[in-house]
């Protein structure tokens, strides 16, 4: 999956307009970003990178491209 | 001799919360969100006065009544419940009175959740291929909701209450109709599913009463259930199919050699996401969960009770049930199924 791809993905999850996400977006200021999301973040990582991302580490996370770091998008 | 899954009854209690009634209490999700996320349209809740044994004992008699055993054929009652009536004494030993089960039966309870039906039928199996019984009575009953705050959208969204009665015969068969098995443990998983206070670690009182606010809104004492759904969800995905292929390879099959596959049902997005991921076909995976929610260790034999009835379990066939969830706790198996009734 590609990052444009894993962007929109993550736009889903948040239920913003496709293209929405760059990268720089703070996810505090997302209140869709809660425990669903996050689940679902990790099955979308998980499903298309082969990566399992630890809860921990994603709680960790201040931004959408700490969240594409973490699951390893290029 | 081997045990046989002969038969099968499930109770749900009378009151229900549905989907749109949860959607009013919690605005900021809709009814379709929560229902593409759990694929729960409805949960069944015990009343205040209804304990873990009354459903159970309702169970057991919908078994009784449909003619699949008499309580004097039960020679033992294992009863798998994480919300007992007491501490003490025993829930099976209760049940065991109500029911009329003659007193030289054993009976014992084991404190499991969702992985508990699988120890259940290992014990039953345990206990019928070592002539130790001949007819035992598996009963899972849990009233979480007990458990639950009513601000706590993360668990009320997803569990429900319910008892379900299997009843297991030894058969003279050379093969064994369940099994092999493979279990699983890891107490390091234990602080994501957990109602904190209440034992004798952590007594209740007026400190574990106080009610917090996480940062999502829900809201929770110590008293009350509390779910790490991320925590639980990672441990599903390395638990889940690291058991799928240890129990293949211990049963000496391939997945494809697997007739129908009844996992716990936890919710519908887990379940979808583990079904792909093993590549399992969607006509071999079965869900039940949409009237009744996650009933913790009643999920799997609800599970099987609806295949059976619908045709999809066939006498013959080779199913793999999974259990995992709390503790952490995991178990899985192969059942090769009779009729059951």
């Amino acid at each position: 999956m590609t990052r444009a791809e894993f962007l929109k993905s993550v736009d889903e999850i948040l239920e913003l307009a496709p293209g929405t996400l760059q990268g720089p977006e703070k996810l505090e200021d997302f209140p869709l970003w809660d425990s669903t999301a996050m689940i679902s973040f990790m099955a979308l990582a998980d499903s298309n990178n082969q990566t399992k991302l630890a809860p921990r580490a994603m709680g960790a996370c201040e931004t959408v491209e700490d969240l594409l770091r973490l699951a390893k998008v290029e | 001799m081997h045990a046989s899954l002969a038969a099968i009854e499930y109770y749900l209690p009378e009151r229900t919360v549905s989907t749109a009634d949860l959607a009013r209490e919690f605005p900021e999700w809709s009814a379709a969100k929560i229902e593409t996320k759990t694929g729960i349209g409805c949960r069944h809740i015990a009343a205040p006065d209804e304990c873990s044994s009354d459903l159970a004992v309702a169970a057991a008699q919908k078994l009784f009544a449909a003619g699949s055993a008499r309580p004097e054929d039960i020679d033992y009652v294992v009863l798998c419940t994480q919300s007992p009536d007491h501490f003490l004494p025993t829930t099976a030993c209760l049940v065991q009175n109500r029911l009329g089960i003659p007193t030289s039966a054993g009976a014992l309870d084991i404190n499991l959740g969702c992985s508990g039906y699988i120890y259940g039928l290992g014990l039953a199996e345990g206990l019928i291929a070592t002539g130790q019984a001949r007819s035992v009575l598996l009963l899972t009953a849990e009233t979480y909701s007990k458990f639950m705050n009513e601000r706590d959208r993360s668990v009320r969204t997803v569990f429900g209450d319910a008892a379900a009665a299997t009843l297991l015969k030894a058969v003279h068969t050379q093969e064994p109709l369940m099994g092999p098995f493979i279990y699983g443990t890891d107490g390091a998983g234990g602080p994501n599913l957990v109602v904190p206070a209440g034992g004798m670690r952590q007594p209740r009182g007026p400190a574990s009463a106080v009610e917090v606010a996480d940062d999502q809104g829900n809201v929770r004492s110590q008293d009350d259930l509390y779910m790490n759904g991320p925590e639980i969800f990672n441990f599903t995905l390395s638990a889940v199919p690291e058991s799928v292929e240890r129990l293949l390879q211990k049963a000496g099959v391939a997945l494809e050699d697997i007739d129908l596959f009844v996992f716990h049902q936890a919710n519908r997005y887990m379940l979808e996401h583990l079904r792909k991921r093993l590549r399992i076909a969607p006509e071999k995976f079965y869900f039940a969960l949409e009237n009744c929610g996650n009933t913790v260790s009643s999920t799997i034999p609800i599970a099987l009770k609806k295949a059976s009835l619908e045709g999809v379990l066939k006498p013959g066939s080779r199913a793999m049930l999974v259990g995992f969830g709390v503790g952490y706790s995991w178990g899985a198996m192969i059942l090769r199924p009779s009729e059951i009734a």
